[in-house]
């Protein structure tokens, strides 16, 4: 049984009296210490995976249609919201994208620490400031015992983000889920936060679940990866597996749309098109307009997930072929 | 967008703004028709027939002078509709021109904002009084004063909002395109301030129609030969005890007119760009 | 060696911060603190750094969006730094700005074609509607979009789509030189690659000079011919792109290159 399990996950919206599909059959599953990156473009449904997976939907427009998710077994769907708040914070956290505003402006970033240690934890407000100037130090911020009184805003955006490394880590959860947690910060700023998240996972074995739309990013961090485009699991394997064989065009286009800094190239391969918004139907695979393989079959019925290698799943009708 | 795409995106699910539109669509109508509608001349004086109850021939009744109420009331309609235009215009042409120029150019701002600040000091009433004794009593004076305290807000509002609008992107573009002070104003910001300045429009519609009343109840507002329910009020307010008719249609049309134009303020603030919604608050 | 286009010697802008409370102290903030570079004709100069280093401030600046505090900018010989609105103002034609943001940059009251044709009638480039609708019609083909477009309004377009009508904005005035603000930054991965490829290909059809500022290396290194790495206000290292990429010699450039997160395809790095 794996820490996380993803079945079938379906999310709809419900804009103007009907009910839109964003997220489709998705599936994947997250072991302890294990590291799942989560990668794809704006309007694949990454975020709202994420925030499905934690309870953070709302429930009047945008929700869950169908599916499982199951935490330490613990069916997630169908569990009372008061159990499912001494999982939140506790065994289960996450960290967002903008440090900014997931932290609040007019509390020190201590209290909010303490605020959530004391939630979880029956400890006395100094044992909790204790613990708190611990788990800064713990995310390398300097001076931490006075740092702990500073609001978020005296913080630079690398900093603050870790505090909610800090938070997030406060009572040792064994899942992590980051959504996007480097993308706001420059890329020396990345490369410690993404170091501390790699070394704390070692130290307290978490698993985590980092969502980005960074390829570099998720190859560098994660031992395995799922690519999502329009809603659905494209391909899902092992970062070594991946990358040894891309087996979804998509996944190929994306690696070769991205300029890297190791070579150079005169023209990148751009895949052609956009991707469609969510008021457009699709018949078949949701990539077909823009695929270069592309057949009458691709158009009309939606492949189904199947196992390219083992461990390595694709949902394509052609997987694996490069030229038509 | 045309307007009865607007129409119906304004007040859809809003069944109280729909009758609140509608009502002033009657009251347009009212002012509009006056003179076929109303069954007497409001001017006409019938001492035999003072203070009758409210029936028939009369259906309001009839005041202190035999004038048939319901008649006065409808040309009073007239009254509502041009000072309530007119206050709107004077309003948003002097109020618009001063916020967005004082934000345009900051310097001319500084100086013209403060202005602003200190006639904001003054209450409107207060205001209204100063500048009303100042002028002799007339339509145009009533409009022009209680414009001009209405331009106060509309200045600072328009202030805040061209102050956003200056900082945005496509400013900078067309700023580099070579788009001199004329174009930005006239083709990139005003055209941005509609919305907002529609919905400021109703509200200062609504609140002039109080002024008015007030006006006219102190005796400072339209001449006394003018019909308008501010003036009818005024004028037959000794007689509550004897005929209280004559108070209460015309309070009550007072008091249906400004809810319904909040109402429709609401409504069309709630549809209006998201950026400004928080810059409104009425008036 | 024949007179750069654009010649920018120790520029500098410095922004003043209000004090805090009525005495506070004034503090000074240096974000352009004595840049210098050229940019020769049919050359594409990148300025790349982290944010805060001031490349957007350097954009800004030869813009006349921000006020210089001092030094020289040399646009075919002439300093127009201090140059008047009205003096400036025949220049916008040869110097023009990409901006980054592609929700923002379009006015989303007016119609594609009055973007694209008000830089026309400011320069006199057209006398009449018809003139602007042709050459509005042929610029918007040569970004990729069906001329049709112009008689929309921008919330009907993507973010990418909208990015190629801003550099149709740019390229219908056909100027000398444009400055790329964080132009792909925006944009996702896959329309960024579009994106890129387009401002290539125009720019090596055109002959245009860039300074292309942005915070993304691999991005930079596919589209420049010379780099200038900033920190902190100052060029800290600037050269071929060759030299920059694969010999840097600056502590700083060699922490950036080190930082970039990599994929490794099969055995081989990327």
């Amino acid at each position: 049984m794996a820490l996380l399990e993803v079945e079938n996950l379906e999310i709809a919206v419900s804009s103007k009296g009907k009910l839109l599909p964003i997220v489709q059959g998705v599936s994947f599953d997250v072991d302890d210490n294990e590291t799942l990156g989560i990668v794809g473009e704006s309007g694949c449904g990454k975020s709202l995976t994420s925030l499905a997976i934690m309870g953070l939907l709302g429930g009047t427009t945008v929700r869950i249609t169908n599916g499982n998710i199951r935490f330490e077994g613990v069916d997630l769907l169908t569990l009372p919201e008061k159990d499912r708040r001494t999982i939140m914070g506790n065994r289960m956290a996450m960290i967002f994208q903008e440090p900014m505003t997931s932290l609040n402006p007019v509390y020190r970033i201590g209290d909010q620490i303490i605020e959530n240690l004391r939630q979880h934890e029956n400890l006395s407000y100094a044992k909790a400031r204790d613990r708190a100037v611990e788990l800064l130090t713990l995310v390398r911020i300097p001076n931490p015992g006075e740092r702990v009184d500073s609001f978020p805003h005296q913080l630079s955006g690398g900093q603050r983000q870790r505090v909610m490394i800090a938070m997030a880590l406060s009572c040792d959860p064994k899942l992590l889920i980051a959504d996007e947690p480097t993308t706001a910060l420059d890329v020396t700023v990345q490369k410690e936060v993404l170091d501390l998240m790699a070394d704390l996972q070692k130290r307290m074995g978490t698993a985590i679940v980092l969502i980005s739309h960074d390829l570099g990013v998720i190859a560098e961090t994660c031992d395995k990866i799922a690519v999502m485009y329009r809603g659905r699991v494209a391909e899902a394997a092992s970062t070594a597996d991946l990358f040894t064989e891309l087996a979804h065009p998509y996944t190929r286009g994306l690696l070769n749309s991205i300029p890297f800094v190791d070579r150079d190239i005169e023209w990148l391969e751009a895949i052609p098109g956009r991707v469609p918004t969510l008021e457009e139907e699709l018949t078949g695979c949701a990539f077909h307009p823009r695929c270069a393989l592309a057949t009458d079959l691709c158009s009309l019925i939606v492949p189904d997930t199947s196992q390219f290698k083992p461990g390595h799943a694709v949902q394509c009708h052609f997987p694996g072929k490069v030229t038509s | 967008m045309n307007a009865v795409n607007f129409l119906r995106a304004t007040f859809k699910g809003r069944k109280l703004a729909t009758v609140g539109f509608i009502w002033l669509c009657l009251i347009a109508l009212a002012a509009i028709a006056a003179p076929l509608i109303a069954p007497f001349d409001p001017l006409e004086i019938d001492p035999v027939g003072r203070l009758a109850k409210p029936g028939w021939p009369n259906l309001f009744g009839t005041d202190h002078f035999g004038r048939d109420t319901f008649s006065r009331a409808i040309y009073g309609a007239r009254m509502t509709v041009i000072i309530g235009m007119g206050s709107v215009i004077v309003a948003l042409v002097a109020g618009g021109a001063v916020g967005m120029l004082s934000a345009y150019f900051t310097r001319l701002g500084h100086f013209l904002m403060r202005g602003v600040d200190v006639l904001m000091a003054f209450p409107a009433l207060l205001m209204a009084l100063v500048l009303i004794t100042l002028l002799e009593r007339s339509v145009y004076n009533t409009i022009l004063v209680i414009g001009i305290v209405y331009a106060t807000t509309t200045a600072r509002i328009l202030y805040g909002m061209t102050l956003k609008l200056k900082g945005e992107v496509f400013v900078d573009a067309a700023i580099c395109s070579g788009a001199g002070h004329n174009s930005i104003l006239f083709r990139h910001i005003l055209p941005n301030l509609v919305s907002p300045l529609l919905v400021q429009a109703s509200f200062i519609f609504a609140f002039a129609q109080l002024q008015a009343a007030a006006l006219d109840f102190l005796g400072l507002g339209l001449p006394p030969e003018v019909p308008s329910w501010g003036n009818m009020l005024s004028e037959e307010r000794i007689y509550i005890t004897r005929a209280p008719w004559l108070l209460i249609y015309p309070g009550m049309l007072i008091v249906l007119s400004v809810f319904s134009m909040n109402l429709v303020g609401d409504a069309l603030r709630d549809s209006i760009d998201p950026r400004f919604k928080d810059d409104i608050a009425g008036v | 060696m024949s007179e750069p286009l654009l010649r920018i010697a120790n520029l500098k802008t410095h922004f003043q911060t209000k004090g805090v409370g009525l005495f506070g102290k004034k503090k000074v903030i240096k974000a352009v603190d004595g840049v210098s570079f050229h940019i020769a004709p049919r050359e594409v100069l990148s300025l790349v750094g982290e944010s805060g280093c001031g490349k957007s401030t350097v954009g800004r600046t030869l813009t006349h969006l921000e006020k210089a505090t001092s030094g020289e900018a040399r646009f075919e010989g002439r300093n127009f730094l201090s140059m008047t609105p009205a003096e400036f103002r025949p220049l916008r034609r040869e110097i023009q700005m990409i901006f980054q943001d592609p929700f923002a940059s379009l006015n989303p009251r007016l119609k594609i074609e009055q973007t694209l044709g008000e830089p026309l009638f400011i320069h006199g480039l057209c006398k009449t509607w018809d003139e602007a609708r042709t050459k509005i019609a042929a610029m918007l083909e040569t970004v990729g979009m069906d001329p049709k477009v112009m008689a929309r309004h921008p919330h009907e377009f993507s973010g990418g789509q909208r990015q190629r009508i801003g550099i149709a904005r740019v390229m219908i005035l056909k100027p000398k030189l444009v400055i790329a603000d964080e132009a792909v930054s925006a944009l996702d991965v896959s329309i960024q690659a579009q994106v890129l490829n387009l401002i290539k290909k125009l720019q090596r059809d055109s002959g245009v000079s860039m300074l292309f500022i942005s915070h993304d290396l691999g991005v930079v290194r596919h589209i420049s011919d010379r780099v200038a790495v900033m920190f902190e206000g100052k060029i800290v290292e600037i050269g071929e792109k060759r030299q920059i990429f694969e010999a840097p010699e600056h502590d700083y450039t060699r922490k950036l290159l080190g930082s970039i997160p990599r994929v490794k395809i099969g055995k081989e790095v990327t």
